[in-house]
């Protein structure tokens, strides 16, 4: 079976976050690394052809921090990978979609995942846009899969308050695999040698046909800081000085306890 | 012309999800009529639950509606918006619609933002999200003449139950040998003996008690103030502790009268199931963890110091 692996360069939530006069995120002090939800999405993938026979794909747009999360995906077992070097900052969620689904459609891939969703932005779409432009079956928040049989195969969904269903999906599919679905093996030595002789694919959204980016169906109207919160009253001292307050507090002043 | 937003009511087991109430509220703040879309079985009574929150109901009945599955509900739902072109569509930002959502955009051509915590009108459907950990709220706009939207739950203040809207039943524009998933099994979640969400104290721990022996003491505290251990999700996700305590946005949300985060930094995930609690104390190393902007008391220092001397305390 052929699967495509969608990863994301996702701001590190260590990078220093700035908004310059005009109110535009200061770009140049942020730093990138791989999406955490993609890495469980190319295990999945890994443990889904070691079982199964085929071969991993590792896809990303991007710039900053791109080509790198693909060696890792390249490292950790995929086979080969594709980069579509376009400013993911000059598109939206179904301009992302448009791009690689147009990067994916050739490959007759069995089955796509993503992660559920970037740890910096958050939109939780692209994984099934991409699914919508391919004509592909989608389904969110995967947790566990099973063997594929007579083109479908059975997935586990998680719902809230540590309920799940188990939904049946016929392929090809895109599936947003959630964390705790495995644990996403670190690259050895060997693999992280081995990457480097992987054949990394770059695209231009020209050589997809895109002459033009395609317009957004949402526009950024701006960015704002969060509205300051009230810090928490922070109790001073030491362990046995500030445990003996906190109780005190919700002893007398709260009658929490 | 007035400007209709719809809303999808989310269900299960033939009871309406309190979370209507909030879609609900989301889509009058910006429409001049409130609409529920109500997708079920035929015989049930969602649509009578959900009527008193909405202007109008539009109720599409068919067996295969039920159990959900996104490729049906999508059908249904496309084909109503078609035919009645609202200005927005609205769905929560959980699993219905981070499923649904976008499969109703793109066959809409419309855009969508998932996750707001503020919905306004201005030349079209104007969504606040967080973005970056919460470090900052991106303002975004829907440029196609319908909208979809996903609202993060609770940040929308619940509307209270009003004259019941009108129901009108219309016929389903569903072919459902086209869906390609199909619904197997539900499993429901294995409560514990105790039940965390009717808990007047739960002390939850997360990453920063290391490793899962060390949770013992999440557990003694819980023990000592008669309360329920919780925890956040990567804890879970390690397998320190049963998916069942997890709080936080795809676990369990509480507000019980006293909370506990141990070694929590705060993450959005894990806030939004717990912000709502009477009083908050978290006890963290890091004194720049974001889990002290929602803590009502902090302490800033080691966890396996400050919570043998409370156990030491709350025993004297």
């Amino acid at each position: 079976m052929r699967i495509a692996v969608c990863m994301k360069a996702v701001v590190e939530p260590q990078s220093r976050i700035e908004l310059d006069g005009d109110g535009n995120l200061r770009r140049e002090q942020l730093r990138y690394e791989v999406n955490e939800y993609d890495l469980y999405a190319v295990e999945e993938a890994i443990r889904l052809v070691d079982s199964n026979d085929g071969e991993v794909t590792v896809i990303t747009l991007g710039t900053e921090g791109a080509v790198q999360g693909l060696r890792k995906g390249l490292a950790m077992g995929a086979a080969d990978a594709i980069h579509i070097d376009c400013d993911p900052y000059a598109l939206d969620p179904s301009g992302v979609a448009a791009l690689l689904a147009a990067a994916l459609r050739e490959g007759a891939y069995d089955l796509v995942l993503a992660g559920v969703e970037s740890d910096d932005l958050g939109g939780a779409q692209v994984g099934v846009l991409l699914a919508e432009e391919l004509g592909y079956a989608a389904t969110t928040l995967v947790v566990g899969t099973s063997a594929p049989s007579e083109g479908s195969m059975e997935v586990r969904r998680e719902l809230e308050a540590g309920e799940h269903s188990t939904v049946e999906i016929q392929l090809p599919a895109v599936l947003t695999i959630q964390s705790g679905i495995n644990e996403p093996r670190y690259p050895s030595l060997k693999g992280i040698m081995a990457a480097k002789r992987k054949e990394l694919v770059e695209k231009t959204p020209a050589d997809l046909g895109f002459a033009e980016l395609p317009l957004p169906r949402v526009a950024a109207l701006g960015l704002e800081l969060p509205p300051p919160r009230e810090l928490a009253r922070m109790l001073e001292g030491s362990a046995e000085e500030t445990a003996a307050e906190l109780v005190r507090i919700l002893r007398e002043e709260e009658r929490a306890l | 012309m007035s400007r209709s937003i719809w809303f999808v009511a989310e269900h299960q087991d033939g009871q309406l999800h309190r979370g209507a109430a909030e879609l609900a509220a989301a889509a009058r703040a910006v429409g001049d009529e409130t609409v529920a879309v109500v997708c079920s079985a035929p015989g049930g009574t969602v649509a009578q639950q959900v009527a008193p929150f909405a202007d109008r109901v539009l109720l599409v009945e068919d067996p295969s509606l039920e159990p959900y599955t996104a490729g049906i509900w999508a059908q249904a739902v496309v084909a109503l918006a078609k035919e009645h072109a609202p200005a927005a569509i609205l769905l929560p930002h959980a699993p219905l619609g981070r499923d649904l959502g976008p499969v109703l955009a793109a066959r809409l051509e419309a855009g969508l933002m998932t996750d707001c915590i503020a919905l306004e009108w201005d030349e079209g459907l104007v969504g606040k999200r967080s973005v970056l950990r919460r470090k900052l709220v991106a303002r975004e706009r829907v440029t196609t003449s319908i909208a979809v939207a996903t609202c993060q739950r609770a940040a929308f203040s619940a509307v209270a139950a009003g004259e019941p809207g009108t129901v009108e039943t219309v016929e389903p524009s569903i072919d459902a040998e086209a869906a390609r998933t199909r619904f197997v099994a539900m499993e429901r979640a294995e409560m514990g003996e105790e039940n965390i969400t009717e808990a007047d104290v739960v002390v939850a721990g997360g990453r920063g008690l290391g490793d899962a022996e060390k949770f013992g003491v999440v557990q003694d505290l819980a023990a000592a103030l008669g309360g329920v251990m919780g925890a956040s999700r990567p804890v879970v996700d390690q397998g320190w502790v049963a998916h069942d305590r997890q709080i936080g946005s795809s676990g369990i949300t509480v507000r019980p009268k006293l909370y506990f985060a141990l070694g929590i930094s705060g993450a959005v995930q894990h806030v939004v199931g717990m912000r709502e609690s009477d009083v908050i104390v978290a006890i963290n190393k890091d004194p720049q963890a974001p889990i002290f902007e929602y803590a009502h008391y902090g302490i800033a220092d080691d966890l396996f110091k400050v919570v043998p001397a409370l156990l030491a305390e709350l025993e004297s």
